[in-house]
């Protein structure tokens, strides 16, 4: 449980460097995922989120300043294997349209599976598999055009073409945005069901911190490039003046135990789920 | 190691605030001076007019305080494709124009291969003249915003409309395709990063690698078509929901007014237009 898959340290980078339109978007930032835990990455847009998402498969590599460790390989080595680095750790990007590029839903999430090199059936079973897993059927979306699915399908079909490379952590970066309530769930259940099931370590980027309480065990606030907060999700959500200070929120139900404990009620718990603070209510309620 | 920023080779069009004088010149006289520069750089066929031409640009480019790596970072793409071209130029140019014996003679000749000093003249012209129309476009669209741009096309287009020229449209056309190009580079370099992580890998291996390289390129194409297609139909409803309906009896925030600066500039532009056409027929090389 322990094991540490993925260890950021002190990482910097510029876009478009040297150059009068340079942009800092890492100026230290620090993070870690260990084995099985499903982490979440928060911040306000701009904080570089997306940019240090992008270090994890070995898409950027470290070249300013800073160690980017995943599954003991060094990415800033010259010698680190990034494309079998990026058979183990999936990327699922913020803007589905732009990871779809097959004319079929099929074609397209058989893409990374036939990248491998498998047989035609282990294709087709993991095409199968990763669509159920998202809540799609193979026979209704496999033969539909990939341009003409809706914003939802499509940020499944996306997250299936990843999944169908059985990845050992996967990233996703505001995967549920744009999806309505009931999809948020079902997306939520399958990547509880990914951990679960097939042992995936998870990282979730999200600005959505009901979703971050809900999911995750361990959070890493962003801001202005730097890691400003890290640890269990239970530390990093009691800290909310400081969450306060980054321009974030804490999730509703931490600001109604807080509401409350404001209003004089003897609540001790820091509930971050509903559930939680649920029971912290019920149990000042109780004669 | 594959670098992904589309937008390295981008340079054109990108606004870059300095605060130069020509920054603040009024984009009407920054599109006047351009085209009267444009005509001179196609005017000038000789060396020595074409070295002064080119001079005279480096100077504007230092007054307007822009990076000159910046601006010829986007040549270096391009670069071998250049390379290439003036090689088979002033390999195969021949021995010059049949209309006008005597002006050019044959460097060396060897098989089918001629340098003639009128084909060297060709290439060398054609060098200068390239990077003259590079800093040129530089200078323009490097220093001037997008808006002020189509304004300023806007304005000087507005006597045409008396013939039925929609100059309000054409400006904005032209400001939309502007716009366009670093949207499309960020578009194309998000396509490319999804699909890495995705198991492609840019460069191919194998003797058949051109073929699978053609079909990867058809992979990041079709996408960002869909996607400029999908954009510019959001545009348009965009333009709609908010009344859109061309130019006609619309005012602006800031009306453009021209200046001493302005005429001066503009005098000057036109001053060495006529030194370039002087020059062009008198003696010199």
């Amino acid at each position: 449980m322990n094991e540490v898959l993925i260890s950021v340290q002190g990482l910097r980078h510029t876009y478009l460097p040297g150059t009068p339109l340079a942009t800092p978007a890492l100026t230290g930032a620090d993070l870690v995922v260990c084995r099985g835990e499903i982490a979440a990455l928060i911040g306000p847009s701009g904080a570089g989120k997306s940019t240090l998402v992008h270090f994890l498969n070995g898409l950027l590599r470290p070249t300013e300043g800073g160690r980017v460790m995943i599954m003991g390989q060094d990415t800033g080595m010259p010698e680190c294997d990034v494309s079998a680095l990026r058979r183990r750790v999936g990327l699922v990007f913020q803007y589905p349209h732009q990871q779809l590029f097959e004319r079929y839903v099929g074609d397209d999430v058989a893409y990374g599976p036939r990248q491998l090199g498998l047989a035609r059936d282990e294709v087709r079973e993991r095409v199968r598999w990763a669509l159920r897993a998202v809540g799609l059927d193979l026979d209704a979306f496999v033969d539909r055009f990939t341009f003409s699915l809706s914003g939802g399908e499509m940020r499944r079909v996306a997250l299936a073409g990843v999944l169908a490379m059985r990845p050992e952590i996967l990233v996703l970066d505001e995967a549920t945005t744009g999806l309505d309530p009931r999809g948020r769930r079902e997306v939520h259940g399958v990547l509880r069901r990914l951990r679960a099931e097939w042992g995936m370590t998870l990282l979730i980027v999200s600005n959505d911190m009901d979703e971050v309480a809900d999911l995750a065990d361990r959070a890493t606030v962003l801001h202005q490039g730097c890691t400003a907060l890290a640890g269990s999700t239970h530390e990093v959500f009691s800290q909310r003046e400081a969450l306060r200070s980054l321009g974030l929120t804490c999730p509703a139900p931490t600001e109604i135990v807080y509401a409350l404990r404001q209003q004089g009620l003897p609540i001790v718990s820091e509930a971050i789920t509903v559930a939680e603070a649920e029971e912290a209510i019920w149990s000042i309620m109780k004669p | 190691m594959v670098h992904y920023e589309a937008l390295r080779h981008v340079t054109i069009g990108q606004y870059i605030p300095t605060g130069s004088a020509i920054h603040r010149l009024d984009p009407r006289t920054k599109l006047v001076a351009f085209s009267l520069l444009v005509l001179a750089v196609i005017l000038a066929t000789t060396y020595s007019n074409n070295i002064l031409l080119l001079l005279l640009v480096l100077v504007l480019v230092q007054l307007a305080r822009l990076p000159m790596r910046y601006i010829l970072s986007a040549v270096t793409p391009a670069l071998p494709i250049i390379i290439a071209l003036a090689l088979l130029q002033l390999l195969f140019y021949g021995s010059g124009s049949p209309d006008r014996p005597g002006a050019s003679q044959l460097l060396l000749a060897w098989g089918p291969l001629r340098i003639s000093t009128a084909g060297l003249r060709m290439v060398v012209v054609s060098l200068l003249r390239f990077l003259d129309l590079l800093f040129l476009t530089s200078l323009l669209t490097n220093t001037t915003t997008t808006s002020a741009l189509t304004y300023g096309t806007e304005s000087l287009l507005r006597p045409l409309s008396a013939i039925g020229l929609p100059g309000h449209e054409i400006a904005l056309v032209g400001a939309i395709a502007l716009r366009f190009v670093p949207i499309l580079g960020e578009q194309l370099e998000a396509i490319m990063l999804s699909q890495a992580s995705r198991g492609v890998s840019l460069e191919g291996r194998g003797r058949l690698r051109f073929i699978a390289n053609t079909r990867r390129l058809a992979n990041l194409i079709v996408p960002l078509f869909v996607d400029a297609y999908r954009r510019s139909e959001e545009m348009v409803l965009a333009m709609q929901a908010r009344c859109y309906r061309g130019g006609k009896g619309r005012t602006h925030l800031v009306e453009l007014v021209l200046v001493c600066a302005d005429y001066a500039a503009m005098g000057l532009v036109a001053v060495i237009l006529v030194g370039v056409i002087v020059i062009q027929y008198t003696s010199l090389p």
